[in-house]
């Protein structure tokens, strides 16, 4: 079963495309990393497949299905820095929103919704922390914070914006401990990962990205030094460069 | 005329006047009404649209006025809804069109509306039209002059929107915090900032008469920022906001009561101001003067133990304890500054961590068995940090003391533990001094 499928993905910003013709699937039940240097577009990648950004061209399916069929089923961990975290809320207020979703406007919260809040903060270690107000946490915290957001959803399919940056190696294992249980439980996992070092050794599936795919599948078949140079290596800079002459021109980015 | 006054004040403490009791209620309304719409726009950042808005619905209050020819209250609700909404509008497709900023876009768009309806409020007065006597209260509000019908229109619509923000704060909290992950949920969110933005506009336009178009945008914000001085759980700042909004609005139409020639605007606007400067000031932990006691706190504390290290050191050169150190002595050893080292010395002696001489400080001070012990701890603490700083940080020794200087006022015992532990229970510090046992 295909958990994802991108088709011919260009989206852009400013008139600028940020991804090129990006064409992908990922089977269900793995997990998978997408690797590349800033800028790369990784990101912008996660933000379309969770229709947070129009695209330019191209279609993404989750399940099989267009996003609004299946959002239950998908839950999205934004980038720590994207929120303001001196918000006046509490650990558990925040986690709470991962029910909002199911809860639907008017309802309140009840107390099933309280127990998964409570079993999802005790799942990254968090559970003495429910009460502490938000702008008391370290950065390893916040992430904690968001990734148990993302597990009071109880979805399939967890799409995760640069879940280690910034945090201490304690919770980095403990983040990465979380997400193999989920693979072993057939979840599907996709995250922005920086460190190449660790990448062969926490996922299974790898997407290297710069702009454009420049390969993907099994981490062992991908992680070579030849498709390393190809994505970080000088070559890409063209893309690059015709981009910036299409936002210079504000030139359309498809004729009609 | 002082009897008058006093006949007032006893009708307004007493509510003796149904009226009286009528305006209050409404004004009171309103205002918590914006305090808690305000929550929303200070929590989202937007607060200048919000001044933007406040501005906005001038010419729109005039137009319906020109138009409708009435001071009917629903006609000029519509008119100012109508241009506040458009103030929005111009402002996100300046945003998305041109190449100018938010800030400059709101700024265009408020001072441009701002003056236009000066200009037709200006044609009006001059137009000479019966039934504008009244109209230009619209600048600066008078809360006396809400009659019948008006009282009813805004009281209602303010009782409204505090009912929205009830059923609807689940959801303006999650869109206030992270719109990107209430659109992950499938969360209309383009719906809930419209909900949100006419929420505002209505604060805004239930306002006008009582206190003016222009101050409503304080009305909106101040209480929401004051609030958030206090707490940290957003139920709690929004009881504050409306709490504080209720006093600074019913306390200016009060004061519009007693003295007729007092615009209620500026008089509500004042009170709230009021509230705001006592909430920076003395708001416990993010009050101005409760940030600047900690930080007095903190030098005191640097200051006592830097003189307890100075003693403790002294004693460690000759291995004598018990021989009193001079003033001198001390302010070889370290500089110090005089008065409030001879402030923390009394202080000292009083705390029983240094004894005079003999019964008298101008012979010196010996450090008391506690004294000795806490002067101990920080030269301990001191050559731990520089060891550790050498080893695990490679750092040159000459490079380490002024690190180690701050470091050892705040290290906590747990911390001294590890640090120990991790440097194997070391005996000496990079200098080749020894790094006294615990006491």
């Amino acid at each position: 079963m295909i958990a994802l499928e991108v088709h011919d993905v260009t989206v852009s910003y400013n008139r600028k495309p940020v991804l090129w013709d990006i064409d992908l699937s990922l089977p269900e039940g793995v997990m998978a990393a997408i690797i590349g240097p800033n800028g790369a577009g990784k990101s912008t990648l996660l933000k379309s497949i969770m229709g947070l950004l129009p695209l330019s061209s191209g279609y993404v399916r989750l399940f099989g299905q267009p996003l609004e069929a299946v959002r239950g089923r998908i839950a999205y961990v934004p980038q720590r820095e994207s929120v303001d975290w001196d918000f006046p809320a509490s650990v558990q207020d925040v986690v709470m929103m991962g029910r909002y979703g199911k809860l639907g406007v008017f309802r309140r919260p009840g107390a099933a919704d309280r127990a998964i809040v409570t079993q999802s903060l005790e799942q990254v270690g968090m559970g003495a922390f429910a009460k502490r107000q938000i702008s008391q946490l370290s950065g390893g915290q916040q992430q904690r914070v968001f990734l148990a957001r993302a597990l009071a959803q109880k979805a399939d399919f967890y799409i995760l914006d640069e879940p280690f940056a910034g945090v201490d190696a304690a919770t980095e294992q403990a983040i990465v401990s979380v997400l193999h249980e989920m693979r072993a439980a057939g979840k599907t996992v996709v995250a922005v990962h920086h460190d190449l070092q660790t990448a062969g050794t926490y996922f299974d599936w790898v997407m290297l990205l710069n702009l454009h795919l420049a390969a993907y599948g099994p981490a062992a078949e991908v992680l070579t030094p030849e498709n390393l140079q190809k994505t970080y290596g000088g070559r890409l800079t063209m893309l690059a460069q015709v981009g910036e002459q299409l936002h210079k021109q504000a030139f359309p980015l498809r004729e009609q | 005329m002082e009897q008058d006054l006093q006949t007032t004040l006893l009708d307004l403490l007493l509510f003796r006047q149904a009226n009286v009791v009528w305006v209050i209620g409404a004004t009171a309304l309103l205002s918590i009404s914006a305090g808690l719409v305000g929550c929303f726009a200070f929590l989202r950042k937007s607060t200048l649209a919000a001044d933007a808005i406040a501005h906005a619905v001038l010419p729109g209050v005039c137009l319906a006025f020109m138009i409708g020819g009435t001071k009917n209250p629903v006609v000029l609700l519509i008119g100012a809804f109508v241009t506040g909404w458009l103030s929005i509008m111009v402002v996100s497709w300046l945003k998305a069109n041109t190449k100018l900023k938010e800030d400059t876009a709101i700024a265009v768009v408020l001072s441009v509306f701002f003056g236009f309806g000066i200009l037709l409020m200006t044609h009006i007065q001059q137009s000479g039209n019966a039934a504008q006597s009244g109209l230009d209260k619209f600048l600066f509000g008078k809360a006396a002059a809400l009659i019948g019908v008006d009282v009813y229109v805004f009281g209602s619509l303010a009782v409204a929107l505090i009912l929205m923000v009830l059923l609807l704060m689940k959801e303006f909290t999650l869109l206030s915090f992270d719109r990107q992950y209430a659109q992950s949920l499938g969360m209309p969110v383009v719906l809930y900032e419209i909900i949100l933005s006419s929420m505002t506009v209505l604060a805004v336009v239930v306002g006008i008469q009582a206190v003016g178009v222009v101050l409503m945008a304080a009305m909106l914000i101040t209480p929401a920022a004051a609030a958030r001085y206090w707490t940290h759980s957003l139920p709690v700042m929004l009881v504050l906001a409306a709490t504080f909004g209720l006093v600074s609005g019913a306390g200016g139409a009060m004061v519009s009561y007693l003295a007729p020639g007092l615009p209620t605007g500026p008089c509500m606007v004042l009170l709230i101001t009021l509230i705001a400067i006592l909430s920076i000031l003395f708001a416990p932990r993010r009050g101005v003067i409760a940030e600047f006691r900690l930080q007095r706190r903190h030098q005191i504390r640097i200051l006592r133990e830097n003189i307890l290290k100075a003693f403790y050191q002294l004693a460690e050169t000759d291995g004598r304890f018990d021989t009193p150190r001079s003033l001198q002595t001390l302010l070889d050893r370290r500089s110090f500054s005089g008065k409030p080292l001879d402030k923390m010395l009394r202080q000292m002696v009083a705390d029983k961590l240094l004894s005079p001489a003999a019964g008298s400080s101008d012979l010196g001070w010996i450090l008391t068995p506690e004294g000795t012990n806490q002067g101990r701890r920080i030269v301990r603490l001191h050559r731990l940090w520089e060891l550790y700083l050498t080893t695990e940080l490679n750092l040159a020794p000459d490079h380490v003391h002024d690190d180690a200087e701050t470091v050892e006022h705040i290290l906590t015992p747990e911390l001294e533990a590890r640090l120990e532990q991790l440097l194997n229970f070391p005996d000496l510090d990079p200098h080749g001094e020894a790094i006294p046992k615990r006491g």
